[in-house]
């Protein structure tokens, strides 16, 4: 009786006792006394999982003997499942050598001394083949803490067909880009039968603050101050209320819905729309029936500063790294020409070295050549602010308020103060 | 009296019916969007014919065999969440039934304790456990996808609850037949709470299979990833593709669907097994 | 087996002291686990309550004594999450529990095709909350041509309601959705429970006279009494936990309206890496909750 009750439990007792001492730390040096360098970047396409094998392999027959590269696809569903594992190897000291992370949280990450500066990856003149708009999203406090292999644009998608009907003109050059005025009279022209003139949301979350922070741009300020100590008097500042008050027009007067449907331009309910690069392969795959257009991202009226998004994961060195050379070694060829225009080819993004659109010719061509457009001359990164994570929450929540009636000035100064308060209370003393 | 039975019968299936297909609208809507092309899914929502696939066929559920190991995946999540739950029910019952059925000090200290973890969200202790689990070195292990789950309080307070129902006769008539403590439970109470077990696991079996937060927290790379884990890859690509988003989940909710099924007749024979045979 | 009454007290008595024995073995398993996986982890949330563990520096871990608490009192959104929380739950609970007697009650039958129905009403919990949050989303879209619930109140002749986009009507909009959702869970515990009550008690109420409606008074409820206790006990802790509709459709929003606690302890711990204070809120969070179930327990001991 309680024998075999006792046998049942010492059962399960050893049975769960089995699986104990499973898990290991970072191994950082293996059997053959190689070094091991470990990159974590998200779980992808078949094609860039391929791309990885591919390449890890190469690398490991190139430097036998002295170095084995490895990696762990981590889960990314929205960025949100990303950071939090990150956050959680950070508690635990068990950060691997290399971590992908998404653009605008490099920041973070060098301001919390998580990762390390690279500036002396690279030589002046490699340096040079890469985007200004990367560098910089990838630059806090006068380093460099990260390097990408791609990057993103956000332009103004349109329906050819009801643009036509409307009698309503594209700009042919970025100097003719829409002002406000001008987009809005559009959208207003185009909401009728049962389709809205345009659509401003991108997604409810990091979205918002990816696609609409060019208002604050291009109207003269921006969400923060340079150094990223600071939202007062940028994201609140009386350009930013007024950037505000226009998309909040779109939304109140019925010429963008507050609540877009998936795919709302794709299906032909919205007659424009900011979208995103890749939308282009989506557009072309998925809806060859739709007769569509991309121009540059509309500008604000009064000094009609010509911006962009942009912005895109990138690598940076962590902390817990112990063999610096080897990783120098990894990073100088995870981010070759080679394998940076490979890269963007397997992910069918644009590219972050100059170089690299010598052999993807396609962005020569249009739609295409809009987005490199964008990106060489026009493209802002977000704020390099080790208070992102607030700002961009802040931020969208701020909006949506606005769009549900809350008063601009109102929201965006409770969005201001709540940055400041992040920053002044981790970051101002160090 | 045949009359009224018919009319009973009629009122029966047509509200049943009625109220079921409101219930059953979205899983519905998932299987039949996993067969639509993509274009399709998110067109005419205003609309009934929403629930009805156009130009219906197996591509995502191809596309998704192609880009990930479904079957690994499903087999991962498939292990622990059995291994939770047979160890789940063991380890609550006999938890659940000495707070019904001994008396013994600490007993209602025991119970409110039970009653008040019950309170703890996973949100707020999810990082010092994350760290337990490190420190313990099981990381990326089956330990810690399974171990700390073992002990429920839910389950605990759910098999108090039932066990107390049991008619103490039974048991003092086990006791007087000879039988130990341990021997009337394994004997004589667990063969007649069929009903107990079969709910506990089932809704253990849901809540685990959806699990999605712990285990991307403890779980790196494929070996062990989980089915939710695999499905919100689909999620991480710009843009996103609803068609094998769909498809996927169809093909999760199987498994539950199948438990489901396969332990209704415990329901059946609940009724059997309960009261004192003469 | 026939004893004798001196006898059968040290029967009584020896079984006394094997049952203690058999107790503490039966408790001991979930004990240790609860303990270790449990419990541990959950002081040590209290523990960080006191400190201003910024999640990014682990290494920079001050104790910081009431600091966490009195920003606490001070902060309206904490207000506000508490007063949502209270809110959903006072709702939910008697919408969700009636609905699942009531679904329970309605399938507990021996028709033939019952089990079809049993699947149908559980069919929610199976079905993964991501397909549930876009399909709500989509059911509650704010514009009838996109909308299949404002399609289906212009068609009636009435105004567009803005559902998840109006902070007026978002919480509620969670209710109802959160209560079909749960609903099954709590049939099929209701299920359990209408099992254990035998078919003879129906039998000698119907001989003593009692129409359908007396016997679901007299035989029904009070044989549901502990199962009613849990089911409600339960479902009002689950209710305090929400978080998962929040964090999936609305991120607290639309000014404000569905910012629950659970999810507010998630924000401010993960998201804004504000740990120390999202643990402060932890462990208020526990008292708030832990004093709601014991205070329940009390009144439901008194019936």
């Amino acid at each position: 009786m309680s024998k075999r009750v006792v046998a049942v439990l010492l059962a399960a007792v050893m049975v769960s006792g089995a699986f104990t001492g499973c898990g290991k730390t970072k191994e950082r040096v293996n059997e053959e006394g190689e070094s091991v360098i470990t990159v974590w970047s998200p779980s992808d396409e078949p094609a860039i999982e391929e791309w990885w094998l591919r390449k890890i392999e190469e690398f490991n027959r190139l430097y036998e003997g002295e170095i084995e590269l490895r990696r762990e696809a981590i889960v990314r569903a929205d960025s949100y499942a990303y950071e939090d594992k990150v956050n959680a190897a950070i508690t635990s000291d068990d950060l691997p050598d290399i971590l992908y992370v998404d653009g605008p949280n490099v920041s973070i990450y060098a301001a919390n001394e998580v990762t390390i500066p690279l500036d002396d990856y690279f030589s002046k003149e490699e340096w040079d083949d890469f985007f200004d708009s990367s560098k910089q999203q990838n630059t806090y406090d006068g380093n460099i803490y990260a390097v990408g292999a791609t990057e993103s644009s956000v332009a103004l998608y349109y329906n050819k067909d009801l643009l036509d009907e409307a009698g309503i003109d594209i700009p042919e050059s970025k100097e003719d880009a829409w002002t406000w005025s001008e987009y809005y009279e559009a959208a207003k022209k185009l909401t009728k039968d049962g389709v809205v003139g345009t659509n401003i949301i991108m997604d409810k979350g990091e979205g918002l603050s990816y696609v609409l922070e060019q208002f604050w741009i291009s109207n003269g300020t921006d969400f923060v101050n340079e150094e990223g100590s600071s939202a007062k008097g940028y994201l609140n500042s009386a350009e930013g209320i007024e950037a505000a008050k226009f998309l909040n027009s779109l939304i109140q007067d019925g010429y963008a819905n507050i609540d877009p449907i998936q795919k709302e331009f794709h299906n032909g309910r919205a007659a424009t729309m900011l979208g995103g690069s890749w939308e282009v392969a989506t557009l072309e795959k998925d809806y060859p029936d739709l007769n569509w257009g991309v121009t540059y991202f509309p500008v604000a009226d009064k000094d009609s500063i010509l911006t962009s998004p942009t912005g895109d994961w990138a690598a940076s060195v962590t902390k817990n790294v112990q063999d610096m050379d080897a990783v120098k070694e990894v990073m100088r060829f995870l981010f070759s020409e080679e394998n940076v225009t490979t890269y963007a080819q397997a992910i069918s993004k644009p590219p972050t070295r100059v170089s690299s659109y010598d052999v993807l010719t396609e962005y020569n061509e249009y739609p295409r050549s809009i987005f490199k457009e964008q990106l060489m001359e026009t493209g802002h990164p977000r704020p390099r602010t080790p208070s992102y994570s607030v700002l961009t929450a802040e931020f969208a929540e701020a909006m949506l308020d606005i769009f549900t009636g809350v008063d601009p000035e109102e929201a965006l100064n409770a969005a201001a103060e709540a940055v400041d308060k992040d920053y002044n209370k981790y970051y101002a003393n160090d | 009296m045949t009359k009224r039975k018919t009319l009973g019968n009629i009122v029966f299936y047509f509200g049943n019916t009625l109220v079921a297909l409101i219930f059953v609208s979205p899983l519905i809507w998932m299987i039949a969007s996993s067969l639509k092309p993509e274009a399709q899914i998110f067109k005419g929502l205003n609309s009934l014919s929403t629930f009805m696939p156009k130009d219906a066929s197996l591509n995502n559920y191809l596309e998704v065999f192609q880009r990930i190991n479904m079957w690994k995946f499903i087999g991962n999540s498939l292990f622990y969440v059995l291994v939770i739950i047979l160890l789940d029910l063991l380890v609550n019952s006999i938890c659940g039934y000495a707070l019904a059925k001994f008396e013994f000090k600490g007993k209602n200290l025991l119970l409110t304790l039970v009653i008040s973890l019950m309170v703890f969200p996973a949100e707020a202790i999810m990082l010092p456990m994350y760290r337990e689990m490190a420190d313990l070195g099981w990381i990326n292990s089956w330990a810690s996808l399974i171990v700390p789950f073992v002990a429920k309080c839910f389950s605990i307070y759910m098999f108090r609850q039932f066990f107390m129902d049991i008619p103490d006769e039974l048991l003092e008539a086990a006791s007087i037949d000879g039988c130990g403590p341990v021997k009337t439970f394994f004997n004589v109470v667990m063969p007649i709470s069929g009903t107990v077990y079969a709910t506990i696991f089932i809704l253990d079996f849901v809540a685990h299979w959806n699990d999605f937060m712990w285990p991307l927290l403890v779980v790196t790379g494929e070996e062990k990833r989980t089915i939710q884990l695999a499905i919100q890859t689909f999620f991480g690509s710009k843009p996103i593709n609803y068609g094998p988003i769909m498809a996927s989940l169809t093909i999760s909710a199987i498994p539950m669907l199948v438990m489901f099924i396969f332990l209704q007749k415990y329901y059946v024979e609940g009724i059997a097994s309960t009261g004192i045979k003469g | 087996m026939i004893r004798r009454k001196g006898g059968f007290v040290v029967q009584k008595l020896v079984n006394k002291a094997s049952e203690r024995k058999a107790a503490y073995i039966f408790i001991f398993p979930a004990v240790v686990l609860l303990a270790a996986f449990l419990i541990y982890p959950s002081l040590q949330t209290i523990r960080y309550a006191f400190t201003d563990y910024n999640i990014m520096r682990p290494d920079r871990i001050v104790f910081c004594g009431l600091n966490n608490f009195i920003e606490l009192f001070r902060d309206k959104d904490f207000w506000i999450a508490v007063k949502n929380t209270l809110y959903f739950t006072v709702l939910v609970v008697p919408f969700q529990t009636v609905l699942a007697l009531a679904l329970a009650l309605l399938i507990s039958s021996r028709r033939k095709g019952v089990s079809i129905f049993r699947a149908a009403y559980f069919s929610p919990q199976v079905t993964s909350m991501v397909v549930v949050a876009i399909l709500w989303t989509v059911m509650y879209n704010s514009s009838p041509d996109s909308g299949l619930l404002n399609a289906l109140l212009v068609n009636l002749g009435l105004e567009p309601c803005g559902f998840l986009n109006d902070p007026d009507t978002a919480m509620n909009s969670i209710i109802f959705m959160s209560a079909w959702q749960g609903a099954g869970y709590q049939m099929m515990i209701f299920l359990a429970g209408l099992q254990g009550i035998s078919p003879e008690q129906y039998e000698a109420a119907s001989i003593d006279g009692a129409g359908k409606i007396a016997s679901f008074f007299y035989v029904t409820l009070p044989g549901l009494k502990n199962v009613i206790q849990y089911v409600v006990m339960i479902t009002v802790i689950q209710a305090m936990k929400l978080f998962t509709q929040p964090y999936v459709m609305t991120k607290g929003g639309p000014q404000n309206s569905t910012r629950t606690l659970v999810y507010y302890i998630y924000e401010q711990g993960f998201q804004k890496r504000n740990f120390g204070y999202a643990c402060a809120v932890a462990a208020i969070f526990f008292v708030i909750v832990i004093s709601l179930s014991l205070g329940m327990k009390k009144i439901i001991k008194a019936d």
